[in-house]
């Protein structure tokens, strides 16, 4: 591992509250290897069987869920860079190839936006939570221009597709605002380790 | 089926074929050079619907490509939230309210 990978993975370690408060790094697109790209996508869909396990009443599941979670404590930051990516490249699509002060702008709005979202002092959690609440405000927003900007122009197929992709992007919204406000009104009295280190939740 | 007609006088007639009430129904258009101007628009028409499907296949594809991007972050971190819950003791009450499990954690738990 040379110099700056080290770096890099220090930083990804750094607890989140002892980054600069609103000035959160770039997406790391170097780090997002193939191979820790594969990583990420098994661990989530162990995650994603044992959840379903548990749901179904299997209590075995739930040990192995704490296991995993102990085991990729920087799991929360990773996604928050996946976040990040999902992000520019909507920014790039509605905004002009050369138009960088739109892009600025609107990166900056959803630094903001997402800041708002998740309010202050916020779990790891929670950040991510908001991450999703912004990626996916994104999406609507990008459907919906893209809709009412070729109204006039668009075959009966391809308007149905937008409607269709647009309410998608709505439902995908509204889950990720209500996941987030049930986050928050689950309050404090657990502790949830899916970042650097164990942390209690907010309330 | 050749949109040029062979007539028995030995011209050529250039036709065109339409849907009407979901049969097919020729309609006869001229000769000579009408026939060939007629011809020559229809093929203009054709290369343009053909580019514009492949604008909106490319187009489309594209959007599939940032929309998965979203699609996948929100189902990951919808996965990642149910599993810190469950770890934490919460369980999900008829699939939509989560509560705190009652009682001590089962051996199996620990």
């Amino acid at each position: 591992m040379d110099r700056e990978q080290v770096q890099k993975s220090k930083l990804a370690l750094q607890p989140y509250e002892d980054r600069p408060v609103g000035c959160p790094p770039d997406p790391d697109l170097s780090a997002m290897t193939k191979e820790e790209l594969d990583t990420r996508r098994e661990t989530v869909e162990r995650l994603r069987g044992l959840v379903k396990k548990a749901e179904k009443g299997d209590k075995k599941a739930v040990p192995e869920i704490r296991e995993i979670l102990q085991q990729n404590p920087d799991l929360a930051w990773r996604f928050t860079n996946v976040g990040r990516v999902a992000e520019w490249s909507l920014i790039e699509k509605v905004t002009k190839e050369k138009d960088l002060a739109s892009k600025d702008m609107m990166s900056f709005q959803l630094e903001s936006m997402r800041e708002e979202v998740a309010g202050s002092s916020p779990s790891p959690l929670e950040r991510l939570l908001a991450e999703r609440v912004v990626a996916s405000w994104l999406q609507v927003q990008l459907f919906e221009g893209l809709y009412v900007q070729n109204m006039g122009n668009l075959s009966i197929r391809q308007a149905d597709y937008y409607q269709k992709r647009l309410d998608r992007a709505h439902k995908r919204h509204l889950s990720a605002i209500k996941t987030l406000a049930q986050i928050r009104k689950l309050g404090p009295a657990v502790q949830i380790n899916i970042a650097e280190k164990q942390i209690n939740t907010a309330g | 089926m050749s949109p040029w007609e062979r007539r028995e006088r030995g011209g050529l007639y250039y036709t065109r074929s339409k849907k009407v009430n979901g049969k097919v129904v020729r309609e006869y258009v001229g000769g000579g050079i009408l026939g060939e101007l007629a011809a020559r628009m229809d093929a203009e028409e054709r290369l343009r619907r053909k580019e514009e499907a492949v604008a909106w296949r490319e187009e489309r594809e594209h959007l599939e490509e940032l929309a998965d991007l979203v699609d996948e972050l929100c189902e990951d971190v919808e996965t990642i939230t149910h599993a810190a819950l469950l770890a934490a003791g919460f369980r999900r009450h008829k699939r939509a309210e989560w509560r705190r499990r009652r009682g001590p954690r089962t051996g199996a738990e620990e």
